[in-house]
């Protein structure tokens, strides 16, 4: 659907932006509410053992303590159940409180609710707790094997699921292949790490009043209300500013989940704000695949096919709702990328161990195998002696028309190999390499990577079948009302955690009816006012709001039109709407505004023939569309200590049409930061024993503005022709594009001495035992 | 991370300050700049019964430059950087803390609280030793001076008895002397992997980072008095080493790194001098 | 213990045992939202505060060792609703996304221009290496701090 858009495509200043620059604005642990108490968990400290006795009775005597409730006290409370749309998926559950087992570090297995958090804190120390350590499986390989101990006996198997696929002629095509190329890598443990953590309130005395810090407020909703046998109309779900989620705050975790029983039983209002060691031990972690990949070329490097078995890193339960599946079957289902492949064969395993649960973390699994085939290809270019973006020249997809991936994903058409081009050409390839070479001779060591990708985006029905997961179905609606005065109100269940979805929508309504952004008022995060969304999340809020808004504000736009026809004694064909005036095409002294029109409305003067009520409710189901971009990094290798200096960062994005390019342009950086992050700076190891040693800032390391060049970004346009306006969405790109593009520079950087990366992250010390092992000769 | 509870008393001089020490045993803890000790005290991993609050404490946050330079302990880290009385005498010292936390922890932690904290992979501690300083400390018993050589026995333990209060440290001048300072940290402001402090005339080499305490490599100065070139004397300094290994290195990297500093900083020193 | 503050120029008391970080102190007793927790070890400076006017870690500060102490957060830094240069150069550039982290990053971006005018990047870079930023990437903070430096020059001229 094509129209001129005024104000979409503008980068206008955030309407969040002054009360948030005052800190003005209220998050999780500030809401207060009157006679509130607080929660801490009771953690293991153990990666898997029996839980033989947790005895709260010390608490007793401690004042400002209410209650202790542990798995015990929890006797017939409702599980949480995690299925998953795949026949091949179990449906694991587990307990809001663990009783008879542990089984990953941070997990929680008492709650206090006491009169601080300071208090709790106290309390939780007075619990005592009598394990029996049990062995723990920390790798997910090992998870596999017949040997390995069990985490949930009665499934059989530590694999929540093993999905196969196969399309065209695999074996044929390694067969008759001239190069096979292989590798395999192992794609650490990530962490979103929003700056503010996890937290929650409830208050359930008549009915259920939740304050959430998440993404996904009408989920959260429908969860507890199924959860706790309430109608969802007896439970609302609030959400105050959020501090940053990335897909970690789109789930529903146990500590929430627990935090409705203990305000009943309480009697008041409690809440639970986590803390950083929470947050990294007991959170979500991410993106933990192990890959290997094999990609048969021709002759002279034409793709053929692939072959990839990726075994997903899943924790010790599965992350609620969306399961340990999108990180190995998101990245299996995008092995192709951008490239034309004959045939594909993957294997996916969701392994669990005992570490933190797994949950989403912008880009999911597209993340890790991107960043292994992209890693595979430029091997396969040193070894063909072909340039590594010429290669990839060579064997993109052609730009402009949609196309079918190999998998079966249906790509709406992008700029492949234009933004390869583009990037290129910003980073001054030629002079780069010449410059490359001079600096070899002085023993320095600059390399640069490139990380061409495509990206789903609007996670709904259509994508969600794309990336393996058919028979999923989402709704999303949006309400658009003019108010008597002529102002609008834009109600909606998605959920800004950052982006600025204030501005945005306003943008997008304003462009619908005619109005202007500042009449146009959003309301988010109060599921008794808003339209029912599933959330935001997936890079859906542009396209899925760019649907629904646009419907929604069509209708409104002929209601108003119908009106002013009346009142104006004109055609309809011959009214426009803009800027808020309704006037005759060519006489501008005939117009009304759209005050004026509303008015009419509101006080019965509308035509009998339509509803005088200005609202409107639309949804969309958006098609499945898929953005690009080509980021590419240049980085500087100190060979004596392993340390890697991030000279540029520089991403050519193509998301269609773009609502505020201002704002996508921080999406971009971010991403992209987070990538830089996973691969140098960030990392969650456990001890074998399933201890996990990364539980401050100390040891996670955000990376921080010494640690980063600006992120220099261009965009390219290709609306999608599928989806309403043509967006396409991009707030995941950076993430899942930015790792490989920091591999591939840091192998390029060290081709030298034949170093061959797998796996992230890398720290010095890593940088340093790779080149070793590149220069000794192969041990046995 | 709340901390746990603890008796608190804030001292309005020296005197009551080492009189509270002198009363508590050894379950007492001073605090200063708070930017090494509150986040122990939030993660529950410091459990003191009495906190002795000295910041109040008048007279212990002068700069003093006649035949050494005394830095009393209560100075800033900010302020002890941003004054130019450390820039002549004492280079090392204000390169040294050019490098110690960030804009945010400078401006509260302390020159006096760093070295009394003794963390391996502190800057100051080493930079002190290096230039073969000392400290004040006093109790009720009196006040003493321990030289640094005396002061570090190992991770978070110095000489000081429980009852003292670190009032001031002393380098001697050295003004014109070479001198270079060289860490590995793996974010700027973050605490060494590896460092070096390193002095020329006579030959001072301070490694940090890679043992429980500040070390002199005393092999490895005398080799460098002898004019051995750099990588032999960074072999020397290194050879003996047994760095932990943690999550962000293992020690057998931090050993290879030490000496990769050790010679970036002789030659740095040697370019200094030339 | 009573503690009493000024708080962005407002006389203030609340109660305080000894433990209680200044920053539980001025979120929970003084009721203030533009303080925000986010580690409690100092490793992120999203609760910075300037006391005394100095750039402080609020979670590393017992609120007793406050009393009597002048504070200011980036609420203070508005006048009559009037958003500060620095604050106006960060909504211009897209200096923040969640907002978490921008109470204290524009309190560092003070103290970097109260000292240093006209800062290079590096240098920008440098005096905010102890706030971290998730959304940004810090490419619009930097390019909002190098902003506010033209803004808060202009002003003085």
């Amino acid at each position: 659907m094509s129209r001129p858009f005024r104000y979409v495509g503008r980068s206008l200043e955030r309407v969040e932006d002054p009360q948030l620059l005052r800190g003005r604005c209220r998050y999780l642990d500030d809401v207060r509410l009157p006679g509130m108490m607080h929660v801490a968990f009771v953690r293991s400290v153990y990666g898997h053992a029996r839980l033989l006795r947790v005895d709260a009775d010390a608490t007793q005597d401690l004042p400002g303590v209410a209650l202790v409730v542990t798995g015990a006290d929890l006797g017939d409370a409702p599980e949480l159940v995690t299925g998953s749309s795949r026949p091949e998926a179990g449906q694991w559950s587990r307990p809001l409180l663990a009783r008879d087992r542990v089984r990953y570090v941070g997990e929680p297995l008492a709650a206090v609710v006491a009169s601080s958090r300071y208090t709790a804190e106290d309390a939780c120390e007075l619990v005592e707790v009598d394990y029996d350590p049990l062995p723990a499986v920390v790798d997910a390989e090992r998870a596999l094997e017949p040997e390995s101990v069990l985490l949930h006996e009665q499934h059989g198997s530590n694999d929540f699921a093993h999905i196969a696929f196969e399309s065209g002629d695999v074996e044929g095509a390694f067969d008759s292949a001239a190069h096979v190329f292989t590798k395999r890598f192992h794609f650490g443990r990530t962490h979103a790490a929003p700056l503010e953590g996890r937290g929650g309130i409830a208050d359930w005395s008549d009915e259920l009043v939740v304050w959430s810090s998440t993404q996904m407020p009408f989920l959260v909703r429908s969860m507890l209300a199924g959860l706790y046998g309430l109608p969802e109309t007896r439970v609302r779900v609030l959400v105050p500013t959020v501090g940053g989620g990335f897909g970690l705050k789109v789930h529903l975790y146990v500590e929430e989940a627990v935090l409705p029983f203990l305000s009943r039983l309480a009697g008041a209002p409690v809440k639970w704000a986590e803390d950083r060691y929470e947050h990294l031990a007991a959170s979500g972690h991410s993106k933990e695949v192990i890959c290997e990949l094999e990609l048969a070329t021709a002759e002279e490097g034409r793709f053929l096919a692939m072959r990839g078995r990726l075994v997903g890193d899943g924790g010790a339960h599965q992350g609620h709702p969306w399961t340990s599946l999108i990180d190995p079957l998101c990245a299996a289902a995008m092995l192709p990328g951008i490239y034309d492949l004959d045939a594909v064969r993957y294997e996916v395993h969701a392994a669990a161990t005992n570490k933190c649960p797994t949950t989403a973390y912008r880009g999911v699994g597209w993340t890790s195998g991107h960043a292994v085939r992209e890693a595979l290809i430029d091997d396969a270019a040193r070894e063909l002696g072909i340039d590594p973006l010429e290669l990839r020249l060579r064997n993109c997809l052609p730009d402009g028309e949609p196309v079918v991936s190999a998998t079966g994903c249906r790509y709406d058409g992008g700029s492949y190999a234009a933004s390869i081009r583009r990037a290129r050409e910003l980073v001054g390839y030629d002079e780069l390499r010449e410059r490359q070479r001079r600096l070899r001779e002085e023993g320095r060591y600059l390399g640069v990577g490139f990380s061409p990708f495509v990206e789903q985006g609007g996670w709904a029905a259509e994508i969600a079948a794309d990336q393996g997961f058919a028979g999923s179905g989402y709704l999303d609606a949006v309400s658009v009302a003019v108010e008597p005065d002529g102002s609008v109100t834009l109600a909606t269940g998605l959920q800004s955690n950052g982006q600025g979805h204030e501005t945005t929508l306003a943008q997008l309504a304003a462009d619908g009816l005619g109005v202007r952004p500042g009449n146009v008022r959003v309301v988010q995060g109060d599921t008794a006012t808003t339209a029912y969304s599933t959330g935001s999340w997936g890079s859906r809020t542009a396209i899925v709001a760019g649907g629904a808004v646009l419907r929604a504000t069509d209708d409104l736009r002929q209601k108003l039109l119908r009106i002013a026809a009346h009142e104006l004694e004109a055609s309809e064909a011959d009214l426009q709407i803009e800027d808020g005036v309704i006037s005759v095409s060519g006489s501008p002294d005939r117009a009304l505004s759209v005050a004026d029109v509303a008015a009419a409305a509101y006080s019965g003067r509308a035509p009998s023939d339509v509803d005088p009520a200005l609202t409107a409710t639309r949804s969309y189901d958006p098609p499945a569309t898929y953005s690009n971009a080509c980021i590419a990094c240049v980085v500087e290798v100190d060979v004596e200590t392993g340390c890697v200096g991030v000279e540029r960062l520089v991403a050519v994005e193509d998301c269609g049409r773009v609502i505020n390019p201002l704002l996508v342009d921080g999406q971009v950086s971010g991403a992209v930061a987070q990538g830089v992050g996973a691969v140098l700076y960030e990392g969650l190891p456990y001890a074998d024993g399933g201890q996990f040693l990364a539980g401050s800032l100390g040891e996670f390391l955000y990376p921080t503005a010494p640690e980063l060049p600006d992120v220099e970004v261009e965009h390219l346009e290709t609306p999608s022709p599928v989806t309403e306006g043509g967006f396409k969405g991009m707030g995941e790109g950076g993430l899942i594009g930015a790792p490989a593009a920091v591999v591939n520079a840091v192998a390029d950087a060290l081709a030298p001495f034949g170093v061959r990366i797998d796996r992230t992250p890398l720290r010095p010390c890593d940088v340093l035992a790779l080149i070793d092992a590149a220069r000794a000769p192969a041990a046995s | 991370m709340k901390p746990p509870r603890f008796e608190y008393s804030a001292a309005g001089s020296v005197e009551e300050a080492v009189q509270i020490l002198a009363g508590a045993g050894d379950e007492a803890k001073v605090l200063a700049g708070g930017q090494s000790l509150v986040p122990l005290l939030n993660m529950r991993l410091a459990r003191p019964t009495l906190l002795v609050d000295v910041n109040r404490v008048p007279g212990l946050d002068r700069i003093e430059v006649d035949g050494a330079v005394t830095v009393g302990a209560l100075v800033r880290q900010a302020d002890a950087l941003s004054s130019s009385a450390l820039s002549a005498p004492a280079p090392l010292f204000r390169e040294a803390l050019r490098h110690v936390g960030h804009v945010t922890t400078r401006s509260r932690g302390t020159v006096g609280g760093s070295i009394a904290h003794a963390d391996p992979a502190a800057e100051l501690p080493a930079a002190l030793l290096a230039l073969d300083g000392a400290v004040t400390a006093t109790s009720s018993r009196g006040e003493r001076t321990i030289p640094a050589c005396g002061l570090f026995l190992g991770p978070f333990t110095t000489s000081l008895e429980p009852d003292e209060l670190l009032t001031a440290l002393t380098v001697p001048r050295g003004a014109g002397r070479p001198f270079a300072f060289a860490e590995l940290t793996r974010r700027e402001g973050d605490f060494a992997l590896a460092g070096v402090c390193l002095l020329l005339d006579p030959a001072r080499i301070v490694l940090f980072g890679v043992a429980g305490m500040p070390v002199r490599a005393v092999e490895a100065e005398e080799g460098l008095e002898a004019g051995l070139p750099a990588a032999e004397v960074a072999e020397l300094a290194t050879r003996e080493l047994e760095p932990i290994s943690d999550v962000h290195a293992d020690g057998a990297y931090r050993r290879r790194v030490t000496a990769v500093l050790v010679r970036r900083a002789i030659e740095q020193a040697a370019a200094r001098r030339g | 213990m009573p503690v009493r503050v000024l708080l962005d120029g407002r006389e203030r008391s609340g109660q305080a045992e000894p433990r209680l970080l200044l920053s539980d102190f001025l979120r929970h007793e003084l009721g203030s939202t533009a303080v925000h927790v986010a580690c409690e070890q100092g490793g992120c400076g999203a609760c910075a505060v300037l006391l005394d006017g100095r750039l402080t870690l609020s979670c590393l500060v017992l609120a007793v060792q406050a009393d009597g102490g002048a504070i200011d957060t980036a609420d203070g830094m508005t006048t009559n609703g009037e958003l500060h240069p620095i604050q106006q150069a960060f909504r211009a550039k897209h200096g923040l996304q969640c907002g978490f982290c921008t109470p204290g990053m524009l309190l560092a971006a003070r103290t970097l221009l109260d000292t240093n005018p006209q800062p290079t990047d590096e240098e920008i870079r440098e005096h905010l290496s102890g706030n971290v930023c998730r959304c940004t990437g810090y490419t619009g903070i930097v390019a909002a701090v190098r902003e506010a430096a033209r803004l808060v020059a202009e002003e003085r001229r």
